[in-house]
C-alpha cells in the first residue's frame, strides 16, 4: 500500500513558480509515486484532494502555510523522503548575489533603468515608491494592487515623466527586452501601447511574423484605460512615442475603454498626434474618426486584424506578402472547416475553449458573439453566461485559465499546465464536444515545451473521443515566434503529429471552431466575417 | 504635457532591470543575456499589536 504524508510548515512562504520547480524535484526522488509542495490555500487543498494526496494535517493548514505532500511506495522511508524536501526548501537557490534591500540592488547595478515588481499587491506601493523616487521606470506585474495605490503611483510617475507599466501588465519589451511573458520578435518602426497583456504579445508576434517589428511594446495594464485612472499611462507612453525617432506607426491595443478615456485617446492622436495610428479596442463599438486624423488613423476589431493594418502602414507590399502567406486566406479556412465537420457525429455541436490568455479568451468570446451568441465562461461578456462553476463547462464554453479561481496559490497556466491537461481530458468525455480550443503562448515567461507538456492529454481526449465513435477536432494557435526560446515552428510541427490543427492567428481560431460547431462552412460567411474582423475601417 | 525625456532616454539605453518578487523572472532576464539584480523580497512577518506600537514608538 502507498502511503501518504503531509506535513505543513506554518507562516512559511515561497512564491509559486519556486513551489512548481519543488514539486517537480521532489517527484523525482526515489520511491515517491507523487509529491506537491504548495501553499496551503482552498484551490491548492482541493487540487491535492483530487490527486489523492490531501491528509487530515494538509487539510488544516491556512493559507500561509506551506504543506509538503508526498505519496510513496510501500515500504520507502518517508520521513526520509520529507527531509530531504525541506533540504532542498532551505538550500540557496542559485550561486547568485541575491540582495535583501531594493537600496543595496541598486547601489549594485549602476544604470539600473527598470524595475520588474511581482510581489503581492498589497505591498506593491511601498515596493514601487522607492525606485520612482529614484527616476527608475517600473513594470507592475502583481495583481491586486488597491486602485488608489494605482492612480497615486501613476500620478507621482507621470509628474516625473516616469513609466508605470501595471499593475497585472503581464507583458512589456523594451528595446527588444522580453520583460515577464513576451516573446522574442524583430525590431521595427510600430510602437505598441497595451492594456491588454496577450493582446500585447499577439499583436507584436504577428507584426514580427508578417515581416515587420516593433520599436517597444508598452503594457499599461487592464485599469489604464478605466475613468478612474484616466489613461494616464497609454496617454504618457504616445506622447514618447510621438517623440522617439524610430516609432512610425502607433498601435494602442486594449479591451474598450471608458468613454471619457476613449475621447482622450482619440482626441490626442487627432490633436497633438503627428504619426499614424491603429487602435484596437475589442469588443468595442465603432468611433467617428476625426476629420483631421483621416488617412493616419485605422480602427481595428481583433488583435489579427491591428496587426495586419499596422503593417499595412509600414509597407503595402509587406501587407500584400502577409495577407497571403502567414494568414490563411478564406478558401483555406472553408477546406479546414468542411474536412472537421465533415468527420462529426451526430450530437456533436459544441466548442470548448481552454485558455491561459485574458485577452485571448476575450477576443474569442467578441467574435463568439457574433457568430454563435452567447458562450459560458468564467468571464462571459454577458452576466447571465457565467458558468456557474468554472470547472465545469456547459454547451459553448470558453475558460480563462488565468483567472484566479484557477491560480490563486499557484503558477499561472502558461508556466503550469497542470490544470489545463486535466481539463482537456474531462471535456474529451462529453459526447456533445466537437471542438476543444487550446492558446498556447510561448517565448521568455512561459513554460519551456507548452505543446509538449500537452500532448499525452491531447492524444488522451483524441482516443476517449474514438472509443465512443467520435472524432474531437482539436485546434490551437501558437503565439510565439521561431526565435522564442521554444521555437513556434517546433511547437506547431509537434501539435500538428499528435493530430491538431494549427492556426496562425487567434481570431482564426475563434472562427473555424464556430464554422465547425455551426456546420456553416460557406465561403460568404467567412469573406463577411474577414471584413468585419480582419480589415480595418479608415 | 508630460515630460517624455526620461522614457525617450530609457528607450535608447541597454535595459538594466531590478527584479523584486518572483525569481523566475530575474532567471528568464538572465537567460536573455540582460543585465539584472534580484532582490530577495520577503512581505514583513506579522508583528503582535504590542510589539508593533513599541518598534513604533522607537524608530
Amino acid at each position: 500500500m502507498p502511503t501518504v504524508r503531509n506535513v505543513v510548515k506554518k507562516n512559511f512562504f515561497r512564491d509559486s513558480v519556486q513551489l512548481l520547480h519543488l514539486s517537480e524535484e521532489a517527484k523525482k526522488l526515489p520511491g515517491v509515486i507523487d509529491a506537491a509542495v504548495v501553499m496551503g490555500t482552498e484551490l491548492n487543498k482541493e487540487l491535492l484532494e483530487k490527486q489523492g494526496l490531501l491528509t487530515r494535517e494538509g487539510r488544516e493548514a491556512g493559507e500561509n502555510d506551506m504543506i509538503i505532500a508526498v505519496k510513496a511506495v510501500d515500504g520507502a522511508d518517508i520521513e526520509e523522503i520529507i527531509s530531504k524536501i525541506e533540504e532542498m526548501l532551505t538550500a540557496p537557490t542559485a550561486a547568485e548575489t541575491y540582495y535583501y534591500s531594493i537600496e543595496s540592488a541598486i547601489e549594485h547595478l549602476p544604470g539600473a533603468n527598470l524595475a520588474l515588481v511581482s510581489v503581492p499587491g498589497q505591498y506593491a506601493k511601498e515596493v514601487v515608491k522607492p525606485f520612482l523616487e529614484r527616476g527608475i521606470h517600473v513594470h507592475l506585474f502583481s495583481d491586486h494592487v488597491p486602485l488608489e495605490d494605482e492612480i497615486e503611483l501613476k500620478r507621482f510617475a507621470a509628474e516625473r515623466g516616469l513609466l508605470v507599466m501595471g499593475p497585472e501588465a503581464g507583458t512589456s519589451i523594451i528595446n527588444g527586452v522580453a520583460v515577464a511573458f513576451a516573446n522574442v520578435v524583430n525590431r521595427g518602426p510600430i510602437g505598441i501601447v497595451a492594456a491588454a497583456g496577450t493582446g500585447l504579445q499577439e499583436v507584436s508576434v504577428l507584426i514580427s511574423r508578417a515581416g515587420s517589428g516593433i520599436t517597444h511594446g508598452i503594457g499599461v495594464g487592464g485599469r489604464d484605460i478605466k475613468s478612474a485612472v484616466g489613461g494616464i499611462m497609454t496617454l504618457l507612453s504616445m506622447r514618447a512615442f510621438e517623440a522617439d525617432p524610430d516609432t512610425q506607426v502607433i498601435t494602442i491595443v486594449s479591451k474598450p475603454p471608458s468613454p471619457d478615456v476613449q475621447d482622450k485617446i482619440i482626441n490626442f492622436i487627432a490633436n497633438e498626434g503627428k504619426k499614424k495610428y491603429v487602435t484596437c479596442f475589442i469588443g468595442g463599438k465603432d468611433y467617428e474618426i476625426p476629420p483631421v486624423a483621416k488617412g493616419r488613423l485605422v480602427q481595428t476589431r481583433t488583435l489579427h486584424a491591428a496587426a495586419l493594418e499596422a503593417v499595412r502602414m509600414v509597407s503595402e507590399d509587406l501587407y500584400k506578402e502577409a495577407v497571403k502567406k502567414v494568414f490563411l486566406p478564406p478558401e483555406e479556412v472553408v477546406k479546414i472547416a468542411e474536412a472537421e465537420t465533415s468527420k462529426l457525429s451526430e450530437g456533436q455541436k459544441y466548442l470548448r475553449g481552454l485558455f491561459t490568455g485574458g485577452t485571448l479568451t476575450y477576443e474569442s468570446l467578441v467574435i463568439f458573439q457574433e457568430l454563435l451568441g452567447d458562450v459560458w465562461s468564467n468571464t462571459p461578456l454577458n452576466k447571465d453566461y457565467q458558468l456557474p462553476d468554472p470547472w465545469k463547462s456547459k454547451e459553448n464554453s470558453v475558460v480563462d485559465l488565468g483567472e484566479e479561481e484557477f491560480t490563486a496559490g499557484r503558477a499561472h497556466p502558461m508556466i503550469d499546465p497542470t490544470i489545463r491537461v486535466q481539463r482537456i481530458v474531462e471535456e474529451a468525455k462529453d459526447p456533445e464536444v466537437a471542438v476543444l480550443m487550446l492558446d498556447m503562448v510561448i517565448g521568455y515567461g512561459s513554460h519551456p515545451d507548452p505543446a509538449g507538456a500537452h500532448l499525452d492529454a491531447i492524444r488522451k481526449a483524441k482516443e476517449i473521443a474514438k472509443e465512443g465513435g467520435r472524432h474531437l477536432v482539436v485546434l490551437a494557435h501558437v503565439l510565439g515566434t521561431d526565435e522564442d526560446p521554444q521555437n513556434a515552428a517546433e511547437q506547431e510541427r509537434k501539435l500538428r503529429e499528435a493530430g491538431v490543427i494549427v492556426l496562425p492567428t487567434n481570431a482564426l481560431m475563434a472562427l473555424t471552431a464556430a464554422m465547425i460547431v455551426t456546420g456553416r462552412t460557406d465561403e460568404a460567411l467567412v469573406k463577411s466575417f474577414y471584413e468585419k474582423f480582419l480589415v480595418g475601417r479608415r | 504635457m508630460s515630460n517624455v525625456e526620461k522614457i525617450l532616454e530609457l528607450f535608447r539605453s541597454e535595459v538594466k532591470i531590478v527584479n523584486v518578487g518572483l525569481e523566475y523572472f530575474y532567471k528568464e532576464l538572465k537567460k536573455q543575456g540582460v543585465q539584472a539584480v534580484h532582490v530577495m523580497w520577503q512581505p514583513r512577518p506579522k508583528l503582535e499589536k504590542d510589539l508593533e506600537e513599541i518598534l513604533d514608538k522607537i524608530l
